[in-house]
């Protein structure tokens, strides 16, 4: 039936070819095989940065109404709500005001101790504001699109936060947008320890709400309601981010109940992150013997660069 | 063959065609979602594909097919490839006859019901692919429950398309 279907031309002549449909299945194959996490190709990755980047503005149009909508209902429920509210934020004000007093005392008393430890802690940069402007979860992904991109600052590894907590991390930057991995992703793995007892563990996204928490060790010190935070051992996120409450599921794995699932993740901010960079990465020139002698007597010395390679002047050893 | 004449309409249907299915693509990547509410969206893009298919099936060529499903792949941030494949399979097997009459509300019942046929088999193939592209089953809910919504919405969106035909003069 296909077959007799597709060799025959249809009421304006153009044929459905059998030959064409097989071709661009394979070509489809070879994207897929291509794109998989594990060997995605840079040129895949930098034409979806691309394509991101032209829909983004359209996007962001099509988004408009919708945040508009959300603030949309019956007029005298929203007064309601916004009384009350305004209570919360009243009694949350002066709650934090107290708070201010230590973080201050604290601050003050840190750098105190930084002075005196002559320690020098990473500047923190400016957080990047932006709003997400696709957000369709798929079933082979959780993620966001976002409209700021390389212009202002993003790259590829930077952690996402929303008002509550850690969102997930920067997997592709374009020029004007990127995409957000959230923690949930099946491809998302997060170091992460328990505020309380410094339990090390990966979160692992499984495309369910509740990322699993791996790697916890045979006898693990965690209670339920342990609040979970970035630990920095993976060298991509900064420590202490608020990730969520840790919770057990009905067969007793450990799980985190996301902080950031408590709002939309709609504005959200990006941490400028630049990870610790590995000492082979980066090695310290340290001068050969023969320029510890020229320095020895006083005279200039040019750099020998051209004739010292990088592999050989790590730790002052030659070849 | 196709006279002079008809071209301009012919040109025109080209023209809605693709902003009917630009549009689908946004509204199926827009953050639409409801706070705290289910994230359900039909699968837009195949159901206009669709009925594009039933009324000009000269314009849903397998490169048309190809793009889309491209598209929808770009916008939901998954796999690149997923989709396009899934949406070639399903009409290299559920293709609407040439024959079907032009007017999808001529036939709704049977258009939908192939439909559904197009619609289980693009999903099918779309989580096997994806599951195997990314080594583990992932679940299917969220799938199951994009194709149902998008079974039970197909029939009103062929009579949308079908009232808005009887009214213009593209076709």
């Amino acid at each position: 039936m296909a077959q007799r279907r597709s060799a025959r031309r249809d009421e304006e002549g153009v044929r459905f070819s059998r030959t064409f449909l097989f071709l661009l299945i394979v070509i489809s194959i070879i994207l897929i095989v291509n794109d998989r996490p594990e060997t995605r190709n840079p040129a895949l990755a930098q034409s979806r940065a691309v394509v991101n980047d032209t829909l983004a503005p359209l996007l962001d149009l099509a988004a408009q109404p919708v945040r508009g909508m959300r603030n949309i209902g019956p007029w005298w429920r929203r007064q309601l709500e916004l009384a009350q509210e305004n209570r919360d934020l009243r009694e949350e004000i002066s709650e934090l005001a107290a708070w201010r007093d230590v973080a201050l005392t604290l601050r003050d008393r840190a750098q105190i101790y930084e002075q005196a430890l002559n320690l020098s802690t990473p500047a923190s940069r400016e957080r990047i504001s932006a709003w997400t402007v696709a957000d369709r979860d798929g079933p082979f992904v959780r993620a966001r699109l976002v409209d700021v991109g390389a212009e202002d600052g993003v790259r590829a590894g930077y952690p996402a936060v929303n008002v509550y907590g850690l969102v997930g991390r920067v997997v592709d930057s374009g020029q004007r947008s990127s995409r957000i991995l959230l923690l949930n992703d099946l491809n998302s793995r997060i170091a992460v320890m328990s505020d309380r007892s410094n339990t090390r563990a990966l979160l692992v996204g499984d495309n369910s709400e509740f990322p699993r928490l791996e790697y916890l060790g045979r006898e693990p010190d965690m209670r339920v309601g342990d609040r979970i935070i970035t630990s920095g051992d993976d060298n991509e996120m900064p420590r202490g981010l608020p990730v969520g409450e840790a919770v057990q599921d009905a067969d007793g794995t450990w799980r985190v109940a996301l902080f950031s699932r408590s709002a939309p993740v709609d504005l959200i901010w990006i941490w400028p992150f630049d990870p610790v960079v590995a000492p082979d990465e980066a090695p310290v020139i340290e001068p050969g013997p023969d320029e510890a002698e020229l320095a020895l007597t006083d005279e200039p010395v040019e750099p020998a660069a051209s004739e010292t390679t990088d592999s050989e002047t790590v730790n002052g050893e030659e070849g | 063959m196709r006279s002079s004449m008809d071209r301009p309409v012919v040109a025109g249907s080209a023209a809605v065609m693709t902003f009917t299915l630009v549009l689908a693509l946004i509204v199926q990547a827009a953050p639409t979602r409801i706070p705290n509410g289910p994230d359900l969206m039909p699968l837009l893009p195949l159901m206009v594909l669709y009925i594009w298919a039933v009324r000009r099936p000269g314009f849903t060529a397998p490169w048309v097919i190809f793009l889309v499903g491209l598209a929808t792949d770009f916008l939901t941030g998954g796999l690149l490839g997923v989709w396009a494949l899934s949406f070639l399979v399903g009409f290299a097997f559920a293709r609407p006859p040439v024959e079907e009459p032009a007017t999808p509300g001529g036939e709704l019942l049977p258009i939908s019901l192939r439909f559904a046929a197009l619609a289980g088999i693009v999903l099918v193939t779309a989580w096997a692919v994806g599951s195997l592209a990314l080594g583990s089953w992932v679940s299917p809910a969220p799938l199951i429950a994009d194709g149902v919504l998008s079974i039970l919405l197909f029939p009103l969106l062929a009579f949308f398309f079908a009232r808005r035909k009887e009214r213009s003069t593209f076709s």
